[in-house]
């Protein structure tokens, strides 16, 4: 079995007060910062990130130091950094444990990426569920204040940050880039169309750059450690094909669901899934054989068992059939459960989230959803997969059908789960609903009760 | 000029212009469907309806790339090179599943709500929608919702366009609409003590494509394919907004703006909107009277033909001597002018002023830039300007009162056409020595009680004829209803008391005045819907 | 306008007005003011959104949207003094969470979303919690409760329930 990956991530896990700034400092951080702050300029430290070939954490996974050159060069300002902490993601915890056990390394790449990017003042939306989080990201904010970190004339350089915590209420959707901008700013958080871009006009009109916790954290680990250090790590990008950015630097996978041991463990980007199961999570649990794995969140789809190979990188999910890495969230289903247990759970979640704004989102999410509740009760037909197929296939961003990619984060649990399923829906419809499985017309429809 | 290709037709627009492909492909005319964007809203791009598929033509190759994926045409720049494509397979299936996901829920109601006939879910559905039903049946609800004085909410029709809340929002400030909830749940609600009731909330019944906000004061009253429509002009302000006047059988029915980018763009208020109810007030005059007795006072009115009155009134003012004629800003410019041809045919020296102009305290403009203003009549600069041709003074009412008082008059002729009360007792003594007063006004008031002779008025929509509003703007619209039996329009009464034939005809007087002077010259030839700026040649 | 006795004490609006230095504009702190008043008051009763309104010169409409939006903050009246997130993600799920909220409203006698009528206990089902290394879990006040089976969640909420008294 190969040596597991030493953290750097998650290098304060176990340390006792390892959340302090003491702490923080005693492993080595804050210096990196303090270094850029007296010898680099804003420019240089976007070119580092980009070189590094940090991709986004939160989900889409765009070159990081590539969306800091979308904001205007010579802007007067105010420039916005948000950082997103929403994580709400069905599967997903790798932020909270980055926030509880190391926020001075959130912070430290947050400060650094507001010198990148000018930002003056920085937000962190954090989700309503992690007050641990808060208190942890709080108390290391009060820390860094009093140790000269933040504030006014940060070390004498001529930059200055604030960073404020802004508290959620609960909607996964505010962890869409513009979602939160627009919570951020007091109102219901419906997506905005897109141009113009966060990075041109965002948080109060404002130039704005959005990034994840983790990214934050990289970017700190980028800063200590070096371009060559991240580069080293992971699956470098395909020499054939120009347009592969490759997927650099250590990831944290969030592995739940069916195992032995479910927890956040930190590898090289790439492992895969199979791996990550067994010599991480302790395997499938009770000695049980996987059915389908989720490869990072529930938007992302499934993956059958053959399919465990598949690597977790930011290309390796797409390859078969899925929408991508995501959230590197792992969420592993025996065999022991109902495929159509699995996709109601799906729809159910997405059909709570979605925002109401666009038309296909917010009808296709409520219908497929009654269609597994009429599935589920036993009333189900075969033309009811025909149909869930046509909402998964074109409802999204993708096929330009919405405003924000929650409606492809919809559409393809359904996808998936019909085009590698199929056999197992059917034969639960035609066992459930021995005499109406075959109809055609529509059929009258069930009176849900808590589906929301 | 820049060129846009829509389904392989090129066409030009103007190299200033800033338009999204819904309004290129119009110029086309090609009509993509659209239910959340308005022109005079933000961009929200939500409901999809628009979808179409668009590209660039490389200018120098003119090679085509198209998008992979389908664009919203609302929030789409149409420029040079863009290609537009509104009929393919892949937006003609997109437009029938934002139809088929808008009808899921949608109360099949139509035969029950007042939308059917001028339903935009209607229309695109048989346009471009299914033909079977696919989603599950259930049993609709149709909650109706108070959310103001003057509008209604049918809750479960509505389809999140979210124009109303827009308009409330941008367009008159108030912010009282909003959305409630979450996804497929959401609704459109007041806050409870904060009901939808700023002077323009009429506009968003307009506004909404379906039939889930509705006017209460329309509810239920005309199927809409009764109706006919006819272009007019509000005259409840010296605005002047561009109006359709929607009647069946002379009935008035409801007013809707007339889209006029000068005036009014897309909006009217309530007064305006809701301002037509006296048109059809059993109590306004009808038939012409002359008081019988010898004293003004104390006899009641016998009826006169109209044929008579023509003669009879010419012969009164005649005989009684000095005439001063009050011109009412409720006339037309054609109205005015010959109401001032006819006072000095019967004395050549005869006091001309402009009629009371009822005023409220002060214009009130709103943040999208809408204005109601103070003055409550349609055409005061107008009549302003045709006394001036006769009488470069131009006097006012005030000094059509002092003038009177003066003892410099014997025959007063008011015309009034108010749609309320506008003059008191006090004012109406004024005229009470004289040996002949002619009220002629839409109601009864003090000054009728005086009267001489008591004539009727026209209400806007029986009217025909041109105004002038506040910004110098003369718009021409024609007759939508023909006023009660026993009912002269005063232009018909003015035209044959100038010995003119046939039927009164507003144009060839229009025509007349526009030749013989230099203010009116504008309205020499055809005038654009919209109306025309008479500054622009006067200056000329 | 505000003709009763206000519902944000001052207290509650000082602590809003902390915050204002931190926003370029004021409707920024509608989020922020509707968590002061619910973490004091387990609610935000229509009479709080109005006096929210003024403070932030918005429509009473326009702070009640966004509230709503949410779907978390109650109104009518206030929610246990425990209020018990179920988590009923997929994670969740897959180790037994909707045992666990069935099990709940049962023992309480509530349906979802429903408050015990002592006031002492809310239990709402609730998505993804982040916690999945400990599901199937709950999220009561800010306390996470790990690992739970439907007796022990019933358990550790009636402890909680009889702290909160």
């Amino acid at each position: 079995m190969p040596t597991p990956f030493k953290p750097v991530l998650l290098e304060a896990v176990g340390i006792p007060d390892g959340q302090t700034l003491a702490s923080y400092r005693s492993r080595g951080g804050y210096a990196p910062l303090e270094k850029l702050l007296a010898e680099k300029q804003p420019g240089e430290v976007v070119e580092m990130v980009k070189a590094s070939g940090l991709r986004g954490r939160g989900g889409a996974g765009f070159s990081t130091g590539l969306k800091w050159t979308f904001l205007p060069k010579d802007h007067p300002g105010p420039i916005y950094l948000c950082i997103n902490a929403d994580e709400s993601e069905p599967g997903t915890f790798n932020n909270r444990i980055l926030m509880e056990d190391d926020p001075h390394q959130v912070i430290e790449g947050t400060i650094i990426s507001a010198y990148a990017t000018r930002a003056g003042t920085a937000y962190i939306y954090l989700r309503y569920e992690y007050p641990n989080s808060w208190n942890r990201l709080q108390a290391a904010i009060d820390e860094a204040y009093a140790a000269g970190l933040l504030g006014k004339n940060i070390r004498g350089s001529g930059f200055s940050l604030d960073i404020y915590l802004h508290r959620g209420a609960a909607a996964y959707i505010c962890g869409e880039e513009t979602g939160l901008i627009e919570s951020l700013e007091g109102k219901r958080a419906w997506p905005r169309i897109k141009p113009p871009f966060p990075a041109i006009e965002g948080l109060f009109h404002k130039p704005t750059v959005v990034n994840n916790i983790e990214t934050m954290a990289c970017v700190a680990q980028i800063a200590r450690r070096g371009v060559d250090w991240f580069r080293s790590i992971g699956v470098p990008s395909d020499p054939n094909n120009p347009r592969d950015p490759g997927s650099y630097g250590p990831k944290l996978y969030c592995l739940s669901g069916h195992v032995e041991r479910p927890g956040c463990y930190e590898a090289a980007l790439g492992i895969t899934a199979r791996e990550l199961i067994d010599q991480y999570g302790g395997g499938v649990w009770k000695g049980r054989k996987a059915k389908a794995v989720i490869p990072g969140g529930i938007s992302m789809g499934l993956m059958t068992e053959a399919e465990l190979d598949t690597p977790l990188d930011f290309a390796g999910p797409g390859k078969v059939g899925c929408l991508g890495l995501g959230t590197a969230a792992v969420v592993v289903i025996d065999e022991t459960v109902s495929i159509v247990d699995f996709l109601h759970n799906s729809c159910r979640f997405f059909a709570h989230e979605s925002c109401g704004q666009c038309t296909p989102c917010r009808e296709g999410t409520s219908w497929s959803l009654r269609m597994l509740e009429r599935i589920k009760a036993g009333q189900g037909r075969l033309r009811d997969l025909d149909l869930l197929a046509e909402i998964g296939s074109t409802m999204g961003m993708m096929p330009g059908s919405t405003i924000c990619g929650l409606a492809d984060g919809a559409a393809w649990p359904i996808k998936n789960a019909l085009k590698k399923f199929r056999g197992e829906f059917e034969e639960y419809i035609k066992r459930t609903n021995p005499h109406g499985w075959m109809v055609t017309d529509p059929v009258p429809a069930l009176q849900i009760v808590g589906a929301h | 000029m820049p060129t846009v290709i829509v389904d392989g037709k090129e066409i030009e627009i103007g190299a200033d212009e800033r338009l999204n492909c819904i309004e290129a492909a119009r110029r086309a005319g090609a009509e993509i469907p659209h239910y959340c964007w308005h022109p005079g809203l933000s961009v929200v791009a939500s409901c999809r309806m628009c979808l179409i598929e668009t590209g660039t033509r490389d200018a120098a190759s003119g090679k085509i790339a198209m998008m992979p994926k389908l664009v919203p045409a609302c929030q789409t720049p149409a420029k040079d090179g863009t290609v537009i494509v509104t009929e393919s397979t892949l937006v003609k299936e997109s437009r029938a599943r934002v139809e088929e996901a808008l009808l899921i829920d949608h109360p099949i109601d139509c035969p029950i709500c007042d939308k059917a006939g001028e339903c935009l879910l209607q229309d695109y559905h048989f346009q471009h929608g299914q033909s079977e039903r696919r989603a599950d049946l259930h049993p609709f609800t149709s909650r109706r919702r108070d959310v103001g004085p003057t509008v209604t909410l049918f809750v479960d029709r509505c389809i999140m366009c979210t124009r109303c809340v827009r308009f409330t929002r941008e367009v008159s400030g108030s912010s009282e609409l909003m959305v409630i909830n979450r996804g497929s749940k959401e609704e459109i609600d007041v806050f409870p003590g904060y009901p939808l009731d700023n002077k323009l909330s009429g506009n968003v019944v307009d506004l909404c494509p379906v039939g889930a906000l509705g006017d209460k004061d329309f509810l239920y009253q005309q199927r809409v394919w009764f109706m006919k429509r006819e272009a007019n002009v509000c005259g409840g302000c010296s605005a002047g907004c561009s109006i359709f006047t929607e009647h069946n059988q002379d009935t008035v029915y409801r007013l809707k703006p007339r889209e006029n980018p000068h005036v009014n763009t897309w909006w009217i208020c309530d007064e305006g909107r809701y301002g037509w109810h006296h048109i059809h007030d059993e109590s306004r005059i009808v038939g012409a009277g002359r008081r019988g007795a010898a004293a003004n006072q104390q006899a009641s009115f016998d009826t006169v033909e109209w044929s008579d009155v023509v003669t009879r009134l010419r012969a009164d003012l005649k005989q009684a001597g000095r005439l001063a004629v009050a011109v009412s800003p409720m006339l037309t410019v054609e109205e005015a002018w010959m109401l001032c041809a006819v006072a000095r045919s019967i004395d050549p020296q005869a006091f001309l002023a402009v009629g009371h102009v009822p005023r409220a305290s002060a214009d009130e403009t709103f943040p999208g830039g809408f204005t109601i203003r103070a003055e409550k009549c349609p055409n005061r600069l107008g009549v302003e300007a045709v006394i001036s041709l006769f009488d470069p003074a131009v006097p006012t009412w005030e000094g059509l009162l002092e003038h009177v008082r003066a003892g410099r008059a014997d025959a007063a002729w008011i015309t009034g056409a108010y749609p309320t009360a506008w003059i008191d007792g006090d004012t109406a003594a004024v005229f009470a020595g004289l040996a002949c007063v002619v009220a002629q006004d839409f109601f009864d008031s003090p000054l009728s009680e005086i009267a001489t002779w008591r004539l009727p008025a026209a209400g806007f929509a029986e009217r025909a004829g041109t105004w002038v509003n506040v910004a110098h703007r003369a718009q021409s619209f024609q007759q939508a209803v023909r006023p009660p039996a026993g009912v002269w329009p005063e232009g018909r009464l003015f035209w044959n008391m100038l010995g003119r034939r046939g039927l009164y005809d507003p144009s060839a007087v229009r025509r007349q005045i526009a030749e013989s002077s230099a203010t009116f010259a504008a309205l020499a030839g055809e005038i654009p819907a919209t109306g025309v700026d008479l500054r622009i040649h006067q200056l000329a | 306008m505000i003709a009763q006795p206000r519902i944000l004490t001052p207290e509650m609006v000082a602590k809003i007005e902390a915050l204002a230095p931190r926003y370029p504009n004021r409707r920024a702190l509608t989020l922020p003011a509707l968590h002061i008043v619910n973490d004091v008051l387990r609610h935000v009763p229509l009479q709080a959104v109005v006096e929210i309104a003024h403070m932030l010169g918005l429509a009473p409409a326009e702070v009640q949207d966004t509230l709503t939006f949410y779907q978390f903050f109650h109104q009518e009246k206030p929610h246990g003094r425990v209020r018990a997130f179920v988590c009923r993600s997929i994670s969740c799920a897959l180790r037994g969470g909707d045992q666990v909220l069935d099990h709940l409203c049962h023992s309480a006698g509530i349906q979802p979303y429903g408050t015990t009528p002592d006031g002492s206990l809310t239990v709402e089902p609730a998505e993804c919690l982040g916690a999945c290394d400990f599901a199937p879990c709950i999220l009561a006040n800010d306390q996470l409760l790990k690992n739970l089976t439907p007796e022990s969640a019933e358990a550790r909420l009636r402890d909680l329930r009889t702290q909160a008294t």
